[in-house]
């Protein structure tokens, strides 16, 4: 049958061990964050954390969202390898406050923060030295008046600024009957270098991740949006043409597009079967969703749903007890014990106090094994926290060369673990530069070449549950001392091969040589 | 805006602009009936444990609520107790009473109770409206009536509630789904169809043995064997197959609005009996029928639904018949797939056809056999509205829908309507008026 030929593809990674349990200490009361996600049912969703380098010394700063409370920043002050430790500063106290997403908007090589509200969203110019000024009028930027909680942002061909998608949920004022009051979604289009007025994004159906993905490798971003089945009527998962110069226009049923109709909590990405276009794992309530090409030479939208085959419907706790369906949140791939195989975190927690789901809803940790598939090891890591999860991401806070984890609960201090196992494989991380506009090189793929296989990593901002990253690009490499890799840049150009070591930090700009980078 | 919310939120200020009249406290005692009733088909639609079966179940004991708390008082009225299944008459209550104010006390308890596994945002709405709609039915009534009206209504909800709370269909786990079942050991019997995790065990197996309302016992519409499990081409069973693939193969866009238009789908929709009560409370509007006559008619539909789904559901696993996505796939066409997603449990017969039919009965027995209505259930989902002639010809394009689906066989859809046809007749015979 045609999804077990799917099943097949999935299952491409040469035979190697099973994966190795990678082992994390939980450093939550050590670690100096005290931000907790605050707020009422008006904040039962968001609760983001964005990971990005303000501060010029590559380590990963953090900024967290407070919800009704006030958000903070927190400098990384821990040291290669060493116990996380940060610093909180008050140079961003902004209150109702969702989620963010580091993005060098401007160009000027400082990263900036879309910073997305209850209220007013807010543009935060980097001045350099974790210092920020509010850029949202100076810029053009129409902040709205919403209940923020999606947001990605690409650039367009020839734009010299990003164009920014948000995604709005419920009307927060229908107390009585907030059902089908979704909220108009946003384009941001660059207007030169500041932002026309918002395009709206309608139909809008209460969205809660979006990601703009080159998923057909057309050279031309589309944005998905996953959306909350529980609030909007006649809705449904959307994929939106984005092409420059013209209106949004959704795929439709006659170019593929199927209809999808989850609780769509938040979005990632990632080449699991090795064909070099993307596959997406949508978080829900009780099953998620992995889905796949039905048929990548056709150039059609058509997914199939192949988590139940793959492993990863993560529907209900692993740790026993609680019978209940899970609710799931922000979902990452990443390497996380370097062996060569993307993995899949899960933040779990439920809505507030919903009795048909469960209230013990541990985190997933769902390592890839030799056979393409996945298997739970949260509980084995470390990870199955119940706090009641939204945001998180996994990023190396030490840089160790191993990812660690931080995760945004609701109205508790957040998580954040350290990875202190022994090394069990090499890695590599990257940062991407390049002149002008998009320093970072948003959109840009990262082609390593390993053991004879071909690896596709789209760089992307956005997804996830209203958190992300910029900065270092992790992979884990296996047994891989060198690889080769490049570079296909936004515009499409292809830079050159380039044999590298594992275990280092590489900057790459285009036609240039690697530059390799170490922690001071 | 669409239709319920616009019907819901426009309530305070259809109240505020009306001084108090007798006919207008009649007109506000139904329209409160209707509002909480509206309120619930979005429950349904956002509770998790809300199948189809359980949703019955919950507009089955509202009816009861409602009818009870208007007998309670009203001497041209006859109580249902002694007429359903364990169920006593309330005692009634001889001081002078508001409708409007009984009324919503006993649904509001009545909803927080059957609904009492909604999330936040379902209880939050019911707070704000509890709140909206008790300001308005107290305005301008005497203290001591107020007091009195609320008292009944909360007495006569507490005595259904403890009714229902024996009917062994309380308590759901899992939103239905056991952690457990016999493996499938004859090639006959139902596989899962779909890669839902959850969905891997079928619906709640033991829903035909919990207790009727008006029916005798689960079994009492018992229906025929269907054509025994065939694989070979030509006999009725493979026959009755190839008429799905056919049907799907040929589908037009009139088919193709009328499977969607029944499919109702849980967690996305308010169900196939939500589907019913929308019509019942869209001709309560239209016509402005008396909250005694809606009242009897809420009571008798929401036992036929919940009679429906308790008989349907005995059958369905007295047969434990595969759908049709199984066979197909086994003997026809390994690649095909039904419009609609199939049902994870098992096929005959058909749950929709059941209760379709079993509404149409109740229904046309209480408002006539040519009774034309317009159906607005999914004007909110960009349906259209669609007009019927009467009920049994809604019924009869309900069944109709599932064979367009693609997941249920024709034989499944009229065995499910012969059987409404006989729970309907129980529902029907209920005495209301005294």
């Amino acid at each position: 049958m045609r999804s077990l030929a799917i099943a097949a593809a999935l299952i491409a990674v040469p035979a190697l061990a099973d994966p190795v349990i990678p082992e994390f200490t939980n450093e939550t009361a050590t670690a100096g964050l005290s931000t907790a996600y605050q707020g009422d049912w008006d904040y039962m969703v968001g609760g983001g954390v964005a990971a990005f380098d303000c501060s010029g010394n590559g380590f990963p700063d953090l900024f967290l969202a407070g919800g009704a409370g006030p958000s903070a920043l927190y400098l990384n002050r821990s040291s290669e390898g060493g116990r996380l430790v940060f610093e909180k500063t008050d140079a961003i106290t902004l209150d109702a406050v969702t989620g963010a997403y580091p993005l060098d908007i401007d160009g000027d090589g400082v990263t900036d923060l879309v910073v997305l509200r209850q209220g007013a969203n807010r543009l935060l110019r980097g001045l350099g030295d974790c210092q920020f000024e509010d850029a949202t009028e100076a810029w053009g930027f129409d902040g709205g008046d919403a209940w923020s909680t999606a947001f990605s942002a690409t650039w367009e061909t020839g734009a010299d600024w990003p164009t920014l998608a948000i995604g709005n949920y419920i009307d927060r004022n229908e107390d009585a009957f907030p059902w089908g009051s979704c909220t108009e979604n946003w384009l941001h289009r660059p207007d030169g270098r500041r932002f026309a007025p918002p395009h709206a994004l309608t139909p809008s159906h209460c969205a809660l991740s979006m990601l703009f993905t080159d998923w057909n490798r057309s050279g031309r971003p589309s944005l998905r949006v996953s959306n909350d089945r529980e609030y909007y009527k006649g809705g449904q998962e959307q994929l939106w043409h984005i092409d420059p110069g013209q209106p949004p226009r959704l795929y439709t049923e006659e170019e593929g597009w199927q209809r999808l109709r989850i609780w769509g909590m938040g979005i990632a990405a990632a080449d699991l079967t090795g064909n070099g276009l993307p596959e997406f794992f949508l978080t829900s309530m009780a099953d998620n969703w992995l889905q796949v090409l039905r048929d990548p030479a056709s150039g059609r939208p058509d997914y199939a749903n192949l988590a139940f085959q793959a492993g990863v419907t993560a529907h209900r706790p692993y740790t026993g007890g609680d019978i209940r369906p899970s609710t799931a949140w922000h979902p990452q791939f990443a390497d996380v014990n370097n062996d060569g195989r993307l993995d899949l975190f899960i933040a779990k927690g439920n809505v507030a106090e919903m009795p048909d789901f469960a209230a013990d809803d541990p985190n997933n940790l769902l390592l890839q094994t030799s056979d393409g598939l996945f298997i739970e090891a949260g509980e084995g890591a470390g990870v199955a926290s119940m706090g009641i999860a939204r945001g998180a991401q996994l990023v190396d806070l030490n840089l160790d060369g191993q990812l660690d984890l931080v995760v945004v609960n609701r109205w508790t201090e957040p998580e954040i673990w350290r990875q202190t196992g022994a090394p069990s494989g090499n890695w590599l991380q990257i940062r991407l530069e390049q002149e002008g506009a998009n320093r970072n090189a948003i959109g840009a793929i990262i082609e390593i070449l390993r053991d004879g296989r071909l690896e596709s990593h789209e760089v992307t901002s956005g997804g996830g549950h209203v958190s992300g990253a910029l900065g270092w690009l992790h992979f884990g490499l296996g047994a891989a001392e060198t690889v080769d890799l490049r570079v296909i840049w936004p515009d499409g150009a292809a830079g050159a091969w380039h044999d590298v070591l594992a275990n280092g930090f590489l900057t790459l700009r285009r036609d240039a040589e690697p530059e390799p980078w170490w922690p001071e | 805006m669409n239709l319920h919310r616009r019907h819901v939120l426009g309530m305070g200020l259809a109240f505020a602009a009306r001084p108090a009249f007798a006919r207008d406290r009649a007109d506000i005692a139904r329209d409160i009936v209707i509002t909480w009733h509206r309120l619930v088909l979005e429950l349904v639609r956002h509770t998790a444990t809300y199948s189809p079966p359980v949703a019955a179940r919950a507009f089955g004991y509202l009816g009861v609520v409602t009818h009870e708390t208007l007998a309670a008082t009203d001497p041209a009225l006859r109580s249902l107790g002694g007429q359903l299944n364990g169920f006593t008459a309330p005692a009634p209550e001889a001081g002078q009473i508001d409708k409007s104010v009984a009324l919503h006390h006993a649904l509001s308890v009545a909803v927080l109770d059957l609904f009492g596994n909604t999330g936040p945002i379902g209880q939050r709405a019911h707070g704000a409206l509890s709140a909206r709609l008790g300001a308005r039915a107290e305005d301008g009534l005497d203290a001591g009536i107020q007091s009195r009206s609320a008292a009944l209504g909360r007495r006569v909800a507490e005595h259904v509630l403890a009714w229902a709370a024996t009917d062994g269909g309380a308590v759901i786990e899992n939103m239905g789904f056991p952690l457990t079942y016999p493996a499938a050991a004859r090639p006959a019997d139902w596989l899962p169809t779909s890669l839902v995790r959850q969905q891997q065990m079928p619906l709640l197996p033991d829903w035909g043995k919990i207790r009727p309302f008006a029916m005798p016992t689960g079994a009492a519409c018992a229906i025929p064997a269907h054509p025994a499990y065939d694989p070979s081409p030509g006999s009725p069973f493979h026959l009755a197959a190839q008429e799905v693939v056919e049907i799907k193969a040929n589908l037009t866009e009139e088919q193709k609005l009328i499977a969607r238009f029944w499919s109702d789908d849980p967690m996305l929709t308010p169900t196939p009996p939500g589907h019913w009560l929308s019509i019942l409370l869209d001709i309560a509007e239209r016509d402005s029928l008396s909250v005694e006559r809606l009242g009897s008619a809420l009571a008798k539909l929401g036992a036929a639904q919940a009679d429906s789904f308790i008989a349907c559901w005995e059958a369905k696993y007295a047969y434990n018949l595969l759908r049709p996505l199984t066979y197909i796939r086994r003997h026809i066409d390994p690649d095909w797939t039904p419009l609609l997603n199939t049902p994870p449990f098992p096929e005959y017969p058909s749950g929709h056809s059941t209760q379709s039919a079993a509404s149409a009965e109740v229904l046309t027995a209480i408002f006539g056999e040519d009774f034309a209505f317009d159906d607005h259930t999914h004007v909110d989902e960009g349906l259209p509205v669609r007009s019927f002639p009467s009920f049994w010809a809604a019924a009869e394009e309900a069944a109709l829908s599932r064979l367009y689906g693609g997941i249920h066989f024709r034989f499944g859809n009229e065995a499910g309507t012969e059987q409404g046809r006989c729970v309907g007749a129980y529902a029907k015979a209920l005495r209301t008026d005294a």
